[in-house]
């Protein structure tokens, strides 16, 4: 131990350690700014996500296998149900397209160009997931050379599941919702109810335990039902109207007992993606 | 002549760890991130320990290796530099230290491979704590992140001992 604290010894590690909270401390302080990642770090991750391509197809490879021989097992329960949901899922489109169109028509005439609920979607498959227990990361393989851009909601085929916080030039970094880390900036969504009244109010934490969304500080009165649909707001930031989080599975009065705290059940499966949909605005 | 085999095995091994890692995360995410555990995968740990401990000659700049393979995690999975860059040469560094007081078989190196995936994992919840990138409790952290993480790990280690251990002896 004396041979340990010598003092060449003990300089080393002094400098490594103040290098390592330094460079650390830098990186969490500019990782929140619009303009992150500087261009160096950018082309690091460039780089390394195209070699990362090669490991990751094989695996991914390997999963869909694994995946359709499972799906092949539940193929007749799975046929007899969704042919149920076919027969009324064409009436659903019809309704869904006349809808559309006659909106269309209608914005025109009031000249709306841009509406909130507008975005294009841009595909994007799943390279990795950050191999760490801090950090719901994944990284998906497109990045600003396809139009994605920092703070965009990212989706899987069945509803939201994080945002971009981190784009290169050909991947970006994604946050999965289920981040409880402080600097996590989150979602506006908004609740419908079973009469067509809405209430606004933000993601303020995810419940790991259970796996449901929370929605707190709700004042509004509006009666909120379990099984109420829940999609963005498109209130602030990127963020585009309608895109589907979940439904929700309880209400209840927060500690205090003022405001109510609405517990949302997310549609999406965050612990199986492979392929991702980045909502571009 | 046959030794520098091991050079170029050695990194790319270290780098097919480091994307399988991320690869295999995603893969099985339902089962390895199961709440309330949370279990890392560590194969670039484990690639590293082997090749400190099987590498009888340690003339491989294991060191040099595990810092650049530290910086790419970082730079590439979590965006926040200097924890891998300094855990993994640090695990490099106390396993030599450890090296020549063991009698090296299975058993021994189970053990330091318990101790460094716990120096690893330590290290990095407290320096993400003192970062403030993460808020959790210490004994949160110890039932439901280092707990599971060296249970798999464990796993992986005895499945991956012998095949790696066949291959550095047909290599060095």
């Amino acid at each position: 131990m004396q041979k340990f604290f010598s003092n060449r010894k003990l300089v080393i590690v002094i400098i490594v350690l103040i290098v390592s909270l330094g460079l650390m401390s830098v990186s969490v302080a500019i990782r929140n700014k619009k303009s992150t990642p500087p261009l160096i770090q950018q082309f690091g991750n460039d780089v390394v996500g195209a070699v990362d391509r090669v490991v990751a197809w094989p695996v991914n490879g390997l999963q869909g296998a694994s995946n359709s021989v499972s799906d092949l097992l539940n193929t007749y329960q799975e046929n007899q149900k969704l042919k149920k949901q076919v027969d009324q899922l064409a009436q659903v489109k019809v309704n869904a397209q006349t809808a559309t169109a006659e909106n269309k028509q209608l914005r025109k005439e009031l000249k709306l160009n841009k509406s909130l609920s507008d975005y294009t979607a841009v595909t994007a498959n799943v390279l990795t997931r950050t191999p760490s227990s801090w950090m719901n990361q994944l990284v998906i393989s497109k990045g600003a050379t396809a139009g994605i851009k920092k703070n965009m909601p990212v989706m899987s085929q069945s509803g939201l599941i994080g945002r971009v916080v981190e784009v290169n030039q050909t991947n970006s970094k994604v946050e999965l919702i289920s981040n409880t880390s402080s600097s996590a900036d989150k979602f506006a969504i908004q609740v419908t109810n079973k009469s067509g009244s809405t209430v606004n109010g933000i993601v303020t934490g995810y419940d790991k335990s259970t796996n449901l969304i929370e929605m707190g500080s709700v004042t509004s009165k509006t009666k909120i039902e379990k099984g109420d649909k829940v999609v963005t707001s498109g209130l602030g930031g990127v963020t585009p109207k309608g895109l589907y989080v979940g439904t929700v599975a309880s209400v209840k009065q927060d500690d205090y007992g003022l405001a109510s705290e609405v517990r949302i059940t997310p549609a999406a499966d965050l612990s199986d993606l492979t392929v991702v949909t980045v909502a571009v605005k | 002549m046959r030794y520098s085999r091991l050079k170029i095995i050695f990194p790319i091994g270290l780098f097919l760890a480091l994307f399988l890692d991320g690869s295999l995360s995603n893969a099985f995410a339902g089962h390895l991130f199961k709440y309330p555990y949370s279990s890392v995968l560590h194969l670039v740990l484990l690639w590293i320990v082997f090749a400190i401990f099987l590498d009888d000659r340690g003339e491989l700049p294991v060191g040099l290796w595990a810092a650049f393979a530290g910086l790419i995690f970082d730079w590439y999975y979590t965006g926040v530099f200097g924890v891998y860059l300094v855990a993994l040469p640090l695990v490099v560094y106390i396993s030599r230290q450890i090296k020549p007081w063991l009698d090296l078989n299975f058993l021994t190196m189970l053990m330091v491979y318990i101790i460094n995936l716990t120096i690893v994992e330590a290290f990095v919840y407290i320096w993400y704590l003192i970062g403030k990138v993460i808020t959790s409790n210490l004994a949160d952290f110890a039932v439901y992140t280092l707990g599971p993480t060296i249970a798999v790990n464990l796993a992986l280690f005895v499945i991956l001992y012998y095949p790696v251990r066949q291959l550095y002896l047909k290599v060095s």
